[in-house]
């Protein structure tokens, strides 16, 4: 008896057409894409996927596809607005109809995309990781780090046909007011499927030589709808953070900022803002300089300043203090001239009245000698021509001579001498017998 | 002052005078001193951050990335 059946293409028509009966109008469904393929004039090929929450295992999984013609609608509104190429990781909103192909059999086509369910999804992903590296104690490392004084000799990590690349070092040389700047290009993809370990790679390459730098730049050209899904990525982010020089990031987006802004030790918008940010690092480190110049000439002239006042100062006391000593000193001689004067003028007096004295005295001493002296003279005289021979003869004394001579001595005499006896009246001419 | 002394390192001494001269009754003698020190320091400050190092150009010149 043969079993009653229908032939395949009859139960996929019956699938068809029920399926069309259930789902007459397009549903909102919640998946995550895992293959996305963009081909003939922008059609897009989608799988999509349903994880089991718990243990990540893939629970659900379907074709989906996009028509060019939505597609080239749904794409730059979609990518615009959360900042993310559609693709595959990525948790999507969409609304889509239930197809069924009695050859290429059950798929779903999408009609609408809804972004804010992807940005809601990646807000709460980015939260994820932050928490995590919150967690592992590593968030804020890189923030942690001291800021270079001198943001000199920077380490960039780039794409080297990269626009922002080229901005950034426009930027660096033609408005740098004349700092210096030295940069060394480490080559990365910064975008695609490649581009977080091509990143990672370029970190570990600056790391083995990190300290002739002193910051770190991650950057890459703009664009509206930039793929931003590697710099959301834990990986990348904890190393990073935990970079040992400050990590700056210029990636060019307008959007939320992705967990490497997050982390990163500063965060601009554009490469061209990193260069500035730099450059206005150093002048502020410049202004420093010039202000502790300013101040210590300041600072020096007030203390020099305050010596020369102190020199006045003492230049001043010295003076007064010696006109003082002179006043005083004068004060002084002149007591003491004064002193010296009159004690002179009662000594000359007293020396006067002593002299007088003296001289009074001597003078009459003196007379009295005179006399004294005057009537011995007068005594002495007397004497004297009392003894004149003229005198003894008067007084009756004679006087013999013998040839002229005075005769003393009988001896002196023979007979027959003629001798002269003179007397005081006269003489006796007498021979000696 | 040795090459290997750090741009913040002068930077530290130059406050360092800066501190003194703020406070210290300093004698002239160590006050000419000072000033001159700083003098140095912050030409050496301004070369470094406006003369191009031709040693550290070099080595990133010549280092492979």
């Amino acid at each position: 008896m043969p079993i009653p059946s229908i032939s395949l293409l009859e139960l996929s028509l019956q699938v068809k057409e029920s399926l069309k009966q259930s789902f007459s109008q397009a549903v909102w469904i919640r998946a995550e894409i895992s293959e996305l393929h963009e081909k003939y004039n922008d059609h897009a090929y989608v799988e999509l996927i349903e994880k089991d929450p718990e243990s990540d295992r893939i629970i659900a999984k379907a074709k989906a596809t996009c028509w060019a013609s939505t597609y080239r609608l749904l794409k730059p509104f979609f990518e615009s607005t959360t900042g993310e190429y559609l693709s595959a990781g990525m948790k999507v909103l969409i609304s889509c109809t239930v197809e069924f192909h009695e050859m290429y059999g059950f798929s779903l086509n999408i009609r609408d995309i809804d972004p804010t369910y992807t940005i809601g999804d990646l807000a709460k992903r980015k939260l994820e990781i932050l928490r995590r590296l919150e967690n592992e104690g590593v968030l804020s490392m890189n923030k942690n780090l001291a800021f270079p004084l001198l943001p000199q000799r920077i380490a960039i990590i780039s794409s080297s046909s990269a626009a922002g690349y080229g901005d950034f070092l426009h930027q660096l040389t033609h408005s740098s007011n004349g700092f210096v700047f030295y940069t060394k290009l480490f080559p990365a993809t910064m975008q695609g499927d490649g581009a977080q370990k091509s990143i990672i790679d370029a970190l570990d390459k600056v790391f083995t030589c990190n300290e002739i730098f002193d910051v770190v730049v991650i950057i890459r050209g703009g664009g509206a709808t930039a793929d931003l899904h590697c710099f959301n990525s834990y990986e990348l982010a904890a190393h990073c953070t935990q970079f040992p020089l400050p990590v700056l990031a210029g990636i060019g987006h307008l959007r939320d900022e992705t967990v490497l802004d997050a982390v990163a030790h500063e965060s601009l918008k554009t490469p061209t803002a990193v260069a500035e940010y730099l450059i206005e690092k150093i002048n502020e480190t410049y202004e420093t300089l010039l202000n502790a110049q300013q101040q210590i000439v300041v600072l020096a002239n007030r203390q020099l300043q305050n010596e020369k006042q102190k020199l006045i100062r003492i230049l001043r006391q010295l003076l007064s203090g010696e006109k003082e000593f002179i006043y005083k000193q004068t004060l002084s001689l002149n007591a003491v001239l004064h002193q010296l004067k009159r004690l002179s003028e009662k000594q000359t007096k007293r020396n006067t009245t002593t002299l007088d004295g003296l001289s009074q005295k001597l003078q009459g001493k003196f007379h009295l000698y005179i006399t004294y002296k005057k009537n011995t003279l007068a005594l002495l005289e007397k004497e004297v021509e009392l003894l004149t021979p003229q005198n003894l003869l008067k007084k009756g004394y004679s006087l013999t001579l013998k040839n002229g001579k005075i005769v003393r001595s009988v001896s002196q005499v023979k007979t027959g001498d003629q001798l002269i006896t003179k007397l005081h009246e006269g003489e006796i001419e007498s021979v000696a017998q | 002052m040795s090459k290997k002394t750090t741009y913040s390192e002068s930077i530290k001494e130059i406050e360092n005078i800066l501190a003194q001269l703020e406070n210290d009754n300093l004698d002239v003698d160590t006050l000419t001193e000072k000033i001159q020190r700083a003098a140095e320091l912050i030409k050496i400050c301004k070369e470094k951050l406006l003369k191009t190092d031709s040693e550290i150009q070099k080595i990133l010149d010549d280092m492979e990335s």
